[in-house]
């Protein structure tokens, strides 16, 4: 009997009540706290998938590449900017709109549209001489190792718009 | 006067076992350089701790002028590199004192490591000191970016890019770090401000009072 | 410290009563040529700290501390590099082994390995000897590391043209920054031809030079525009003659306006 009346011994029980009581503090403080600072990570990812009207009728698009230049707003959490993006937007043999991002990927210069005249029909970077075919793939022994990358478009009321660039999967 | 004073706290408060605790204790003449001129790694340690102080103060005082600001911040740093009476000097302690102290931790660290001093019973006391350096690599991290200039930017960038690689976590991680999952920027500053004034040194000060505590318990290292 | 009966306070408080010897101990009788901390250890302490004081102060007031210009997110040709005492494990990941599919190793594995042998050092080399010849084990490892570190460091800032970077990079703070008249006919020539490279105010990038303060003339820029110049391409500029003499009258006049 007095066995059993000592499991818990007063000592032991205040102990745990003060270890209780000092993790209701900690937790109390702490969660708040805690949940703030990771907030971002928990917060839905923003709408990647809203594109934007950049401005062109898709009856201009031809298959010559065409410079497109449109602003999207980005929101970094209190601080709004407008950020400038541009594309080479052409139609393909197929009349599919093909959107690439000028964004060399080799170390990140602008890329033109036959921009030497040594390499017509192809992408030419200045920097380096880095060269893609029509359809964005690195030409093989040019700097750069993948090909351009392709902004996600869609055509509404025959305007054209324009999303985030993505890299191309390997083809 | 002075002494007065002194003796009037001391007769209430008895100072004397606080501070003759620090100062009462033997330096033995192997880590003595006057004695051995060889000792002189012994200094690594100290200087380490000097050169965390003159950062301590250094940064205090640098953000009486800096705002951790994506459009301000840079101005502010180069104002007050560049108008603020001896701010070359200030900032100038702070840059450069952050890679002094890492080439004195090393250093440290080296001596340590070579003398065979962390081996028992000292072993907890080189973990505490491991710690310290991987805080300071952290505060290096944190602190590059807080100019916000392109060298910070891009490097910053690139060092996220790592964080997102690490499987699973990794693009919780960078979001964690960065304050959001593609942007470095307004968030990313504030947070890596946080993380370099307040986190970071928190952590520093309570691994810097355990380095100390355990070598005023343990004693310096015996001679080789 | 007594304890028990006998301990006198101060007042009704806890503060012992009994006054400590301010003199330091005597230390003669211990081995060696030991002497107190304080004040005769920390004075020579303090000698060496003001020396390195001295000659950190001359680093801080020699050296400016670098600062580039502002971050700008679309300078996309910006080569960005770490601080020096992170070049290592930059380095690293330029290799083969620790990139593309092995990045993991690169990033995760190794630095783990080495990070974590060195936080466990006491128990990974536990033998009592503290000679280093008495543990080859760990000092061999730890020279090692310490050299791939010195030499992965080595490698990556060797590859760097330091004075380059910091020539390309000097700030240039807003109230100094140039307004470029985006309304001079020349504006439209040089942004379809020249901007991608030379920047948006003409204060260059990694590809092109600044044209701010070109020391070239009217007709020399025209010739370069058009045949290129050093690693700068030929035929950046494909328009008309007009428009060639447009731009170069627009570099001409905000070089002007620079040096006003």
């Amino acid at each position: 009997m007095s066995k059993k009346k000592n499991q818990v011994s007063r000592r032991q029980f205040l102990n745990y009540s003060l270890t209780g009581l000092g993790g209701f503090m900690a937790a109390g403080i702490l969660i708040p706290n805690l949940r703030f600072a990771v907030d971002p990570v928990l917060k839905a990812a923003g709408d990647a998938g809203d594109l934007t009207n950049v401005s062109l009728s898709v009856d201009d698009i031809t298959e010559e590449p065409l410079r497109v230049d449109w602003d999207v707003e980005q929101v970094d959490g209190w601080y709004e900017s407008e950020v400038n993006r541009t594309a080479w937007v052409f139609k393909d043999e197929n009349g599919d709109i093909q959107a690439f991002s000028p964004i060399c990927t080799h170390l990140g210069c602008f890329v033109n549209w036959e921009g030497s005249e040594d390499h017509p029909n192809e992408f030419f970077c200045p920097c380096h001489n880095g060269r893609y075919e029509k359809d964005g793939t690195n030409i093989p022994g040019t700097p750069p190792l993948e090909p351009l990358h392709v902004y996600e478009h869609k055509v509404e009321d025959g305007m054209l718009f324009l999303g985030d660039p993505r890299p191309r999967e390997e083809a | 006067m002075l002494q007065k004073l002194y003796d009037w706290i001391d007769d209430r408060v008895d100072v004397t076992p606080i501070w003759r605790d620090i100062a009462d204790h033997e330096v033995p003449e192997h880590v003595n350089p006057a004695h051995h001129f060889s000792a002189f790694v012994y200094c690594f340690g100290g200087l380490t701790f000097f050169v965390v102080v003159i950062q301590i103060l250094s940064g205090m005082f640098l953000t009486m002028y800096y705002v951790p600001d994506i459009e301000n911040a840079w101005e502010s740093v180069y104002y007050l590199q560049t108008q603020v009476a001896h701010g070359q000097i200030v900032r100038g302690m702070h840059h450069w004192g952050a890679s002094v102290v890492i080439v004195m931790l090393l250093l440290h660290t080296m001596r340590v490591f070579f003398q065979g001093a962390y081996k028992k019973p000292r072993e907890l006391n080189w973990m505490v000191g491991v710690l310290i350096f991987f805080v300071m690599l952290g505060l290096g991290f944190t602190g590059y970016l807080l100019p916000w200039d392109n060298k910070a930017y891009f490097a910053t960038q690139v060092g996220l890019e790592i964080a997102e690689q690490v499987p699973f976590i990794g693009t919780y991680l960078k979001t964690l770090l960065a304050g959001d999952p593609t942007i470095v920027g307004a968030q990313t500053l504030t947070r890596f401000f946080a993380i370099h004034v307040f986190f970071l040194p928190g952590a520093l000060f309570g691994l810097l009072a355990a380095h100390f505590i355990l070598i005023r318990r343990q004693g310096i290292a015996g001679p080789l | 410290m007594k304890r028990g009966k006998g301990m006198k306070y101060v007042g009704d408080s806890r503060v012992n009563a009994e006054k400590t010897s301010q003199i330091p101990k005597d230390y003669s009788e211990y081995p060696g040529r030991t002497e107190a901390f304080w004040p005769n250890f920390l004075l020579k302490e303090w000698l060496v700290g003001s020396v390195f004081l001295i000659g950190f102060l001359s680093v801080t007031i020699a050296a400016p501390s670098p600062l580039e210009g502002l971050a700008d997110p679309t300078d996309a040709a910006y080569i960005p590099l770490p601080d020096w005492y992170f070049l290592f494990l930059y380095e690293l990941l330029k290799y083969d082994f620790a990139s593309g599919p092995y990045i993991l190793f690169g990033i995760l594995v190794l630095p783990g390995l080495a990070f974590g042998a060195l936080l466990l050092a006491p128990f990974l080399d536990n033998g009592p000897g503290r000679r280093p010849a008495t543990r080859p084990v760990a000092v061999g490892m730890m020279i090692l590391g310490l050299s791939a570190t010195m030499w992965l460091t080595y490698e990556s800032a060797a590859a760097v043209d330091w004075k380059q970077i910091a020539e390309d990079n000097k700030p240039i703070p807003e109230s100094e920054q140039m307004e470029v008249d985006m309304d001079d006919p020349g504006y439209d020539v040089y942004a379809n031809s020249c901007l991608s490279c030379h920047g948006d105010s003409l204060e260059g990038g990694a590809a092109g030079p600044a044209l701010i303060g070109t020391e070239y003339s009217g007709e020399e820029i025209k010739d370069i525009a058009v045949n290129g110049v050093g690693d700068m391409p030929a035929d950046m500029f494909d328009g008309s003659d007009e428009e060639l003499d447009d731009l170069v009258e627009f570099i001409l006049s905000v070089n002007e306006q620079a040096n006003e």
